[in-house]
């Protein structure tokens, strides 16, 4: 059932470079293999001896919804029945994918994360911005990471300070915090 | 006429100063945040639902309001100002307001979706005001094997109906059933699938899921492929009289009653929302038109009877969210789940048990309807800096509030990381060709359907017969099988409209156009 590809759009795309399938076919197994751990998974549930329809019903439905989907898939993509990436407004498709840039955007998200608490939120987040935006090719890193900065200070302001959301000031910030 | 007065009430309540204000600003930042290209309505709603969670609750659904219709529009004026090929025969409505942007007329196709969205909203949410009482004292009535069944008609018209491959619409359903599981069973209060984790025996919260998918994922995807070289804007003629002269006029008002017609049902059954009534209000222009020629080379019907659809399918899918508890889009389900957040429960008891609050946002949709049409008018030439911002900032931003929104849910870094991992779920399903609606919907239906399912059981003694013996679940089956056979004529007939439509694009370069086109 999976759609055939007749635009001529799609039929361009499958025979660009950017189209292995070999990504597709690790997706429908992870599919499967989802599948299958909730499947095996939902053995581990502790059944409680009241009820009648327990926790485990549901579950076992899912897994068969995953396993049936994913295979389904699976030997789509083998016939040849690639899914169509997502357009998108700045998207060009003719592009490979560029894993480096993702790669980074990732590591930025982690940094971000593991530095909130340490730094401070607005410091976090304004590195996470200026990363970003000179990751995604932005000219100037400092203007990048000026206006994170100046983003990062806002939203801590605005939302940490005046509506009480607990952003953690860090220690550059520490002074602020018994002003309000 | 009770409702009536209680509609009024809710008008008493929305007009308030403060919430007039809150009611602006939801529109405000909706438009602002939906016209920024790559953001659709459901990244909007997502990423602005951490804002509204400072306020008291009618503020927070008065603001959301504002933020849904805010959103629903400032696609729109996106995809006629933004000049990029590729995508046009994906989004049948795109094109006309596109191309007639091109041939100088973009104020006329930003008007004509400007006031064609409010008729059609300020009609459908008259639709819904009438509608909506009575559904929910009928809803009342239905026992969980109903619920059951409308619950699988959403799952699998969402889910297999809507995208372009059945099983990848299945897969996504699967796994936002899965997550779903994830957390405590709420009615044996065993653990599932947490992994040990003591911070998912809550579960993942749906805002989480939504904003990694629809913020991180999208930022990853296009982050990955961002289409380089200068932005290709349309430049927009100044002047409010120049918009739209008296033929346009003429051609625009019967294609958005005709619009609204077809959204506004369309919205109110699991169907999918938009998306199909769009299509098919293009589809319905096109034949009625007297200049056919006219249609993918900048028809101005084109332009004013899917908008008109798309608003009035965006107030019928309230319809059931409000008065069953069930969305059908995924933007409609992330709404759902700030209402729980904001501990409402939508569904047939919300008209009795919260009539100020449900009135109120009701009153509300009437307000930001105006709201909308005033401020899009004379703000267009704002929208069109907005377009302009350089999209390394741009996709910088949505990832830093993304990463905000997900740490202000419980100020837990452990969100974020849960964030990153859905983030890069939602980036592989986009360039592997997987819906992402589905996942939504099966994510917060999920739990809803197995609760319910489990209910059905226990009354019955684990007889399975009664999840389809009951009236109403034996016809909502029966129309399920209606509608699957519907769902796949429609997609066929779709995908041969769209591939038909993509040739005589490829065959006809922009030259200016047909010699019956008006002036200008």
């Amino acid at each position: 059932m999976s759609s055939p590809v007749s635009t001529p759009e799609a039929g361009r795309r499958q025979t660009s470079s950017l189209r292995a399938p070999i990504g597709e076919l690790i997706f429908a197994v992870l599919t499967i293999a989802l599948g299958v751990f909730a499947l095996v998974g939902s053995f581990g549930i502790r059944v409680p001896e009241s009820n009648r329809v327990g926790p485990t019903v549901f579950p076992v439905l899912v897994a068969v919804i995953l396993m049936v989907a994913g295979v389904a898939v699976l030997i789509g993509v083998i016939r040849g029945h690639l899914g169509s990436p997502e357009e998108s407004e700045d998207v060009d498709l003719s592009h490979r994918p560029d894993w480096l840039t993702i790669a980074k955007l990732v590591g930025l998200l982690l940094a971000h994360l593991l530095l909130i608490e340490l730094i401070g939120w607005a410091f976090a987040a304004a590195l996470l911005f200026g990363g970003a935006a000179w990751s995604l090719g932005a000219k100037r890193w400092w203007v990048a990471l000026l206006v994170g900065l100046g983003l990062g200070l806002t939203v801590q302001i605005v939302f940490g300070e005046l509506l009480g959301l607990s952003l953690p000031l860090g220690p550059a910030l520490a002074w602020l915090g018994p002003l309000i | 006429m009770d409702n009536f007065n209680l509609l009024l009430e809710g008008f008493a309540t929305a007009l308030r100063p403060e919430y007039l204000v809150f009611a602006f600003l939801g529109v405000l930042i909706g438009t602002a945040v939906g016209v920024l290209p790559g953001i659709g309505p459901a990244m909007t709603v997502a990423l602005l639902l951490p804002l509204t969670m400072t306020l008291d609750p009618s503020a927070a659904l008065i603001t959301f309001a504002g933020i849904y219709y805010g959103g629903m529009y400032g696609g729109s004026t996106t995809s006629i100002l933004l000049n990029t090929p590729g995508e046009s025969a994906s989004i049948v409505t795109a094109i006309e307001g596109n191309k007639m942007a091109r041939l100088g007329r973009g104020a006329t196709a930003l008007a004509t979706a400007a006031i064609g969205s409010f008729i059609a909203g300020t009609i459908a949410t008259v639709g819904l005001t009438v509608l909506a009482p009575t559904l929910a004292a009928l809803a009342v009535q239905l026992g969980p094997a109903d619920y059951v069944a409308l619950i699988v008609i959403a799952f699998i018209t969402v889910g297999a109906l809507l995208g372009n491959s059945v099983w990848r619409g299945m897969v996504s359903l699967g796994i936002g059933l899965f997550i779903g599981l994830m957390g405590t069973d709420s009615l044996s209060g065993q653990q599932r699938y947490t992994l040990g984790v003591p911070q998912l025996a809550d579960g993942v919260d749906v805002v989480l899921v939504a904003v990694g998918l629809f913020a991180v994922g999208e930022a990853i995807y296009v982050a990955s492929m961002l289409r380089t070289g200068k932005i290709d804007l349309i430049p927009i003629t100044k002047g409010w009289r120049s918009w739209m002269t008296k033929d346009d006029w003429r051609r625009s008002w019967k294609p958005w009653l005709r619009g609204t017609a077809i959204g506004f049902p369309i919205g109110t059954i699991p169907a999918g929302g938009a998306d199909v009534a769009t299509f098919l209000s293009y589809a319905t222009e096109k034949k009625l038109s007297k200049h056919k020629n006219q249609f993918g080379r900048g028809a101005i019907e084109g332009v004013a009877g899917p908008e008109a659809a798309n608003n009035a399918a965006a107030a019928g899918v309230l319809v059931p969210l409000l008065t069953l508890g069930l969305p059908t889009t995924a933007t409609a389900a992330i709404i759902l789940s700030a209402f729980q957040s904001y501990g409402i429960q939508p569904g047939p008891q919300l008209f009795t048990n919260q009539p100020a609050l449900v009135w109120a946002l009701i009153a509300s949709l009437y307000i930001g309807n105006v709201i909308l049409i005033v401020l899009n008018l004379p703000l267009v030439g704002i929208w069109v800096k907005l377009l302009q911002i350089p999209r390394p900032y741009l996709y910088a931003g949505i990832l830093t509030f993304a990463a905000f929104g997900a740490y202000a849910l419980n100020f837990a870094v452990a969100d974020i990381l849960i964030l990153i991992i859905i983030g890069l779920i939602g980036y592989f399903m986009r360039r592997y060709g997987y819906p992402i609606a589905p996942l939504v919907i099966g994510l917060i239906l999920g739990p809803m359907a197995e609760k319910r399912m489990r209910l059905a059981l226990q009354l019955s003694q684990g007889d399975l017969t009664t999840l389809v013996t009951h009236p109403f679940a034996a016809t909502a089956y029966a129309l399920l099988a209606v509608l699957i056979g519907a769902g796949l004529w429609l997609r066929r007939r779709r995908r041969r409209y769209e591939q038909r439509m993509a040739e005589e694009l490829a065959a006809t370069p922009d030259v200016p156009q047909a010699a019956d086109s008006p002036r200008e």
